[in-house]
Formats: structure tokens, sequence, C-alpha cells
């Protein structure tokens, strides 16, 4: 996949979590979670949820990568390059 | 021999929640349900062709679909359940009673019982006040060691009575020590009933599991009903399989139990019994069930959804002397709740602390009779509450201590569990849990969370699957 795929692969997963997920405005270098208002147990659906689409084991020291839109896509892409 | 990812011990609504939560995912799941029904200690029943729901008389957490901290809509977030798709009716009002004529009445707004303190305990008003805010400020959820609510609230209110009055319907809603309550689950219970507040699902208890069954199952979750585990099979600090009682054994690589931890003790063959006494809880209950024609509600007093009286003094929580004490209880109007529309016949539900030991002894001859006499003592008491409905009675029922231990397996009947929490879920195998009751939380909506965050702990965020 490529960074505009991951991109939308996580915008979908958001929406997947909650379904009141506003993601009109969402600013790609601020951290999601105060953006969204989500919670460390919606985060971690994010995580699970990846593990499940591509097999992909996130350990939870790398949870602070996944902060931002940018930081995810760029956490991911090399994990994900042949997905 | 057949192999999951999880096996999870009991299918109420922990037990089903945990499910749901692992089936999203993709694990392999098996929940095992010793009887034929699920639910557990919520479920339901038919007699003369009418639904009948156990153990629910309101859930607690009410919140608005739009609040997504409140603990009821992130449990529909993380079971991927749609809240808007889930209709809710608040209750009318509730009201606690005790001596000397004293009531309070509570609604799902919390004003409503800041201004009833203020009439009633004028001196307390501000103190109560600051109560509140304490509550809204205590984070229930970092572990402590038991700190006695009693005191705490008589330090803050200066005030017995309002302290028992306040500590009444938290510890009948989900208190499982006698006496008095530790801070945390006064914190979480006062912030469920008297800040969130009480409703009940549009549908019944039954189209409410049926909801959670058919997303389990959706979601590729299996389930077993009258499997009754017998033991586990243990190697090295790990449980390997569990035996259920027909023999058979099933193997995973994680167990969830949510039998309660005196089962779960039993299973794991570790039940000397000071152990067992230790994690048995001692808080049980009696319940009675009528049918009444719905024209007679005007000549009674039946505006409440819940009313929880009290007329012995002084107070205490506590296992009675007798087989019930019908000098406190809990009156729930199950009908009383906003937009609901009542039929010919309504119920009135009355629910008494009893002693476990008292019905335990009892022949089957001797049984009956005790019921039938117990009745008539809470329809006396009852009587003097709402007014005289027991010439109207259509239909009634009733449960026991007894019979909650044989459809639950609640040990002793104690539907609150052990007094002593397992708050990390831990056990002595690295690879079984427990939640449910004796984790910690309590309710339809505290139990289903338990099953959540247990799932999410141990379950999802290990490098082992």
């Amino acid at each position: 996949m490529n960074k505009e795929e991951i991109r939308d692969v996580i915008l979908e997963i958001i929406q997947d979590i909650d379904e009141d997920a506003d993601i009109s405005d969402l600013q790609s270098d601020l951290p999601l979670r105060d953006q969204l208002d989500l919670d460390s147990m919606d985060f971690l659906d994010i995580v699970m949820e990846l593990r499940k689409r591509y097999k992909l084991q996130i350990p939870e020291a790398d949870y602070p990568e996944l902060a931002s839109l940018d930081s995810c896509v760029a956490y991911l892409e090399p994990r994900l390059k042949d997905s | 021999m057949v192999s999951y990812d999880h096996i999870i011990i009991g299918g109420g609504l922990s037990g089903l929640a945990a499910g749901i939560r692992l089936a999203r995912f993709g694990f392999k799941v098996l929940i095992l349900e010793q009887h034929s029904r699920p639910g557990g200690l919520n479920s339901y029943y038919y007699r003369q062709g009418r639904l009948f729901e156990t153990g629910l008389h309101a859930m607690t957490n009410f919140a608005d679909p739009g609040k997504k901290d409140a603990p009821l809509n992130r449990l529909f977030r993380q079971l991927k359940l749609s809240r808007k798709a889930f209709a809710t009716l608040q209750q009318q009002q509730s009201t606690i009673l005790f001596p000397g004529d004293r009531s309070l009445r509570f609604t799902n707004d919390p004003q409503v019982l800041i201004d009833e303190v203020a009439r009633l305990f004028p001196e307390s008003a501000e103190r109560f006040r600051k109560l509140v805010d304490l509550v809204v400020g205590h984070d229930p959820f970092q572990p402590r060691p038991f700190a006695s609510a009693r005191k705490i609230l008589t330090k803050e209110l200066a005030n017995e009575t309002l302290a028992d009055m306040l500590l009444w319907p938290l510890m009948m809603y989900g208190n499982s020590c006698e006496h008095d309550m530790d801070f945390d689950q006064f914190v979480i219970m006062f912030q469920s009933i008297f800040l969130e507040g009480f409703f009940r699902p549009e549908g019944t208890i039954k189209d409410f599991i049926d909801l959670l069954l058919n997303h389990y199952r959706d979601l590729g979750g299996e389930i077993r009903y009258l499997a009754p585990v017998k033991s586990v099979t243990q190697d090295a600090g790990r449980v390997r399989s569990v035996v259920l009682a027909s023999g058979e054994e099933l193997a995973a690589k994680f167990f969830l139990s949510t039998a309660g931890y005196p089962a779960t003790l039993v299973f794991l063959g570790q039940d000397d019994p000071s152990r067992l006494d230790q994690y048995s809880g001692k808080m049980s209950f009696v319940e009675l069930i009528y049918l009444i024609p719905s024209e007679i509600r005007s000549k009674l007093r039946a505006e409440d959804t819940i009313i929880f009286y009290n007329f012995d003094s002084p107070f205490d929580y506590c296992c009675p002397d007798e087989a019930v004490n019908v000098n406190c209880g809990v009156i729930c109007f199950p009908e009383n709740f906003q937009d609901l529309t009542i039929g010919n016949e309504c119920q009135v539900r009355v629910t008494h602390p009893a002693n476990y030991h008292h019905w335990k002894k009892l022949s089957q001859d001797e049984y009956y009779p005790m019921k039938s006499l117990w009745a008539k003592r809470s329809e006396a008491v009852v009587g003097k509450i709402i007014g005289n409905y027991s010439q109207n009675i259509v239909y009634q029922d009733s449960f026991t201590p007894i019979t909650i231990e044989r459809y639950t397996g609640k040990v002793n009947g104690a539907i609150y569990g052990s007094p002593e929490k397992i708050r990390d879920g831990r056990t002595s195998m690295s690879n079984l849990f427990v939640a449910g009751t004796d984790q910690g939380y309590l309710g339809i909506v505290g139990a289903m969370l338990s099953g959540v965050t247990m799932v999410n702990q141990h379950l999802l965020q290990t490098s082992e699957h």
C-alpha cells in the first residue's frame, strides 16, 4: 500500500469504530485522540483492526507512533508495503 | 481435541460482552453456558404465556447517545453496536424512604437530589454539594485498599441519617460486603445511579440478550448451552483445557471465567473450604413478583420507578438473622418508565435481604409454605407504603437464595458475588482470568464493562496468539 491508501485505511477504521466520528476537518499532524475525542479503549481498536486485517502485530511500546494521521502513515508504510 | 483461541466460561452479560470483543477481532471463541439459556443473572422465563425478566429492574448509567465518554456509550462502541439504534426509556422518579417519614426523591437529573437534600437536611446541603464534587473528581479505578465509605461519608456530611439514606440504594444495587461499602465502589455506584441514572431498554431483557447473541454469532463466535464445566487440566502454571460434566475436553490458548471466583477455584481444584468461604458473599435476596390489574394503580402509591425503603433503626445492610428482613426492601414498578405503554396488567416487584442458610436447610415440604409465609409478611409491610394490593393479585411468583444459586451458580445465592474482588482479574494460572461480578463491576452495564476490560487488558495485547 502507498501512503494515500494507508491514510484511507486509517480513516475507514476510525469511522468503523465510532459512528459519530467527524473526520472532515482532521489535521493530519495533530493527535487523533484529542481531535476525535477517542479514549485508550478506542485507540486499542485501531491497533486490533490493523492486526485483524493485515496480520500486523504492533507492540505496546510502539503505540505512540500512531498518535497522528501523519505518524500512523510513516510508521505503517514500511510495514504494509507488501499488503 | 477441538481447540480454540479463547474459551469463556459463562454466557451471562460479562461473558457475552467478552465474547463479542474477541470475535470482533477474528479470534476463534467458544462460550460455555451451563443452562439452556444465556443471560446468567439477567435472564428471563415464561409463566402463563408471559415473559418475566429476572434481575433487571432498571439499568444504571443512563447517558444520551451524544455523550461519548459516558460508560454506556463507551461500552456500545467497544462492542461495535449502534448506541443510536438502541432505544432507551428513562425512569420516572425514585424515592428513598426512612423512619420518621423522611424521604428523598431522585431522577436522572442530579439537581433533583441536590434540592431534595437541601429541603430535608438544610444544615447538610452545602456539605452534600461538596460530596458530589468529591465523587466527580475521584478516580475509582486506581488500585487501592478498602476504604470505608461510611467513615468518609460521616466525615464529609456530618449527618448519619443522610449518609445511610444515600448508602441504602447504592448498597442494594450492588454491594457484596455487609455493613459498609468500599469507597471506590460507592463512587462508581453514586455516579451510575445518582448522577447518570436509571433506564431500561425499550424492549425486554430477552431482546437485549438476543441482540448481543446474534451480534456475537455474526462475528463468528460459538456458544454451547447445557455445557457446565467440571474442572480444568493444568500444565506448568497454565490451563490446558476445560473438562465438561459430560467428560468432553476442550482446549484453548486463553480462558476467561465469569462463573465467579469460588466456582473458578473449584475448577482449579483449589477448593479448600476456608478459601472458598473467604470469597463467598453473604448478601442474598428474595424477590416477590406480582401481577396486578393496571386499573388499581390509581388507588396505589405507584408513581415511582423504584422505592428504596428502610424502617430499621439503626440501618444496617447485612444478611438478616431471620430468613428474610421485610423491614427493608426495594419496591419496583417495572412499567414506570417514561413513554412506556402500560397494558391491562402491571407488575410490582419487591426485593428483601435474605439469609441463604435458613432457606438451604428447608426440606421440599417446608420450602413452599416458608415462601408463602414470608410473602404474606412482605405484603403487610409493603401494603403500608404503597397501599393494599394483596386482594388484587392476578399472578404471583417468587425466588429465594436457593433459586438464585440453582440458576446462576452463585455460591450462597450471593448475586453480588465475593466481598473481596479480584480487581486485576488474575488467577494462579497465567492464561486464566476472571471477569464479571467477582472482578469488581456490578449491574448490567458494569458486568459488560468488566468483560470488555478484562479482554482489553489481558487477551488482546498479547503476542502469544
